[in-house]
């Protein structure tokens, strides 16, 4: 588990500038929310907030894909993995990087997400239920891009990412909403687009045991290549 | 006792422009190094001296054969904690130097006070400890190196493997990371040193392996190899420069070589002319003629450089 530590504190130490980007956005609601008048401007406050959802998977994406490609392109990965650090840790680490990353990140967004929205009636445990989805989301898209990146470059990846979540989610609208579960990265961040004012949302446990069950998953997938890869020669 | 290192019949293939070609860079390669040497890996560039190491800390997997490091299979994590290892081109997060060896070192299990305490010996050895606090993305290159050394040696490994370990340090750098190998290796431990500083394997390896083309060449004990044992050079004085083949004359005396099976009629020929033997001793080659040799290349297309 310290390794994984190590490694994941590491991954948020490298990637501090994209997330300082990232928080720049919540930063950005905050400031409208000093502004703003809620009840002329609550529905753009709103799409807004739904709006730093989208950002949080995208960049879940964009961490996840590229993460072992710049250790590897910088020969970083070389002096990590001469220690006592096994592939699946090393992997394991990075998903626990994004996880640290997305969290903060949510939590940033639920706070200001529950200051901004307060007298709207929009309840501050909607919100962090919300938030709850949202990573479990960011989560399942990390991991999936992680997967990917094994044995893709990061364009790549992130394609092969957009596709794997974005096609159930597509078959979900035209063949039924079962579709749309099977990789319920997309359902999850749903409840967060379609949530309304006066809403009031139970959490989905069925979606979050799956979203969990398949994120164990795809990490030990993506472990299982990544263990058989050769890592030292050219990236590009 | 166990080999430290044993490489058994290993072969490396890498597959290039979508599997269409194959790049044989490791062919049938057996080697072992004793607990205790500093062992020198030698070979021009592409031989897959680099390849072999990556083999052995767990980056790569052979195409065929195997091989154990410190009793484990390669690539085992467990065995890697007891090992220390700088790669060629070191390449390290950018971050104070200080806090740098203790990330690496928490990563080979070590921990509070003892990481603090190996962490300060090591930046010492390597003459850093004035840096500790300075960010290495600050530090030139040979510093960059002797912080990718330090943090090799932050966990006492039994085997240390090193890639290049001196191609950009200074010669006074250099002179304390040789004096520094040579500690390790008095306490026991094992060096494994893949270098093209011929003069600096020359130096300090008890052992020496040739690669070229993928397969081992040359492996001996470096004092026997840079002894050839078939030549024997006689320095003399009296006599004229001309009166053998091949000899030269400086200081007064003339220098020349003769095949041991020559030795005792050249001898006598020298004090036939009136000569004086000054001393007979065996030719000794440098490192570097062994290389080319084995190598079959010529001086000037010889590289010696990075990669392999």
């Amino acid at each position: 588990m310290r390794h994984i530590a190590l490694i994941a504190i590491n991954f948020v130490r490298e990637q501090r500038w994209p997330i300082l980007v990232l928080m720049s956005w919540v930063g950005l609601l905050a400031i409208m929310g000093l502004f703003i008048n809620l009840r002329t401007a609550r529905d753009d406050v709103l799409f807004i907030f739904k709006q730093l959802g989208v950002y949080g998977i995208a960049f879940a994406v964009f961490f996840g894909a590229s993460a072992i490609h710049n250790d590897r392109k910088t020969r970083r990965i070389l002096a990590v993995l001469s220690k006592s650090v096994g592939r699946r840790q090393y992997i394991s680490g990075l998903l626990a990087g994004i996880l640290i990353a997305t969290g903060m990140y949510s939590f940033a967004m639920g706070v200001t997400g529950t200051w901004v929205l307060r007298g709207s009636h929009f309840s501050a445990s909607h919100i962090w239920l919300l938030m709850a989805c949202l990573v479990l989301a960011c989560l399942l898209a990390a991991t999936v891009s992680v997967l990917f990146s094994t044995f893709m470059n990061p364009l790549f990846a992130t394609l092969g990412t957009a596709v794997l979540l974005g096609v159930p989610a597509l078959a979900g609208r035209q063949l039924g909403s079962w579709w749309a579960h099977a990789i319920p990265a997309y359902s999850l961040l749903e409840l967060l687009l379609e949530t309304a004012v006066g809403e009031t949302l139970r959490f989905p446990w069925g979606l979050a045991a799956l979203a969990a069950g398949e994120t164990i998953l795809f990490w030990l997938f993506a472990a299982w290549i990544f263990e058989r890869r050769d890592i030292a020669v050219a990236v590009d | 006792m166990p080999p430290v290192l044993e490489f058994e019949d290993i072969s490396k293939e890498y597959n290039r422009f979508m599997g269409s070609r194959r790049v044989v860079a490791l062919e049938h390669f057996s080697l072992e190094v004793q607990a205790g040497e500093i062992f020198g890996f030698l070979g021009p560039n592409g031989a897959g001296k680099t390849t072999a190491i990556h083999l052995a800390m767990g980056f790569m997997r052979s195409t065929r054969g195997r091989g154990r490091m410190l009793g484990k299979t390669f690539g085992d994590a467990r065995a890697r904690s007891r090992v220390g290892f700088l790669a060629e081109n070191v390449a390290l997060y950018h971050r104070p130097a200080e806090q740098l060896v203790r990330f690496y070192g928490a990563l080979n299990n070590l921990k509070g006070k003892l990481l603090k305490s190996r962490a300060r010996e090591v930046l010492e050895a390597v003459g850093l400890d004035q840096e500790a606090r300075r960010n290495v993305a600050k530090f030139s290159r040979g510093m960059q190196q002797r912080v990718g050394l330090a943090q090799a040696l932050v966990n006492d490994p039994e085997l240390l493997i090193l890639d290049e370990p001196t191609s950009a340090l200074d010669p006074v750098a250099r002179v304390k990371i040789r004096s520094l190998l040579l500690s390790v290796r008095d306490a026991g431990k094992t060096v494994f040193l893949s270098s093209h500083l011929l003069s600096e394997v020359e130096l300090v390896c008890d052992r020496v392996a040739m690669l070229n083309k993928g397969r081992l060449v040359k492996l001996g004990k470096t004092s026997e190899l840079l002894q050839s044992g078939q030549e024997m050079e006689i320095v003399a004085r009296g006599i004229r420069a001309a009166s053998f083949p091949g000899a030269s004359a400086a200081d007064g005396a003339v220098r020349f070589a003769v095949p041991v099976s020559q030795q005792k009629s050249a001898l006598e020929r020298v004090w036939d002319l009136g000569g004086e033997v000054v001393s007979v001793n065996p030719v000794r080659h440098s490192l570097e003629q062994i290389f080319l040799q084995v190598t079959g290349q010529q001086p000037e297309q010889s590289a010696l450089g990075d990669g392999g």
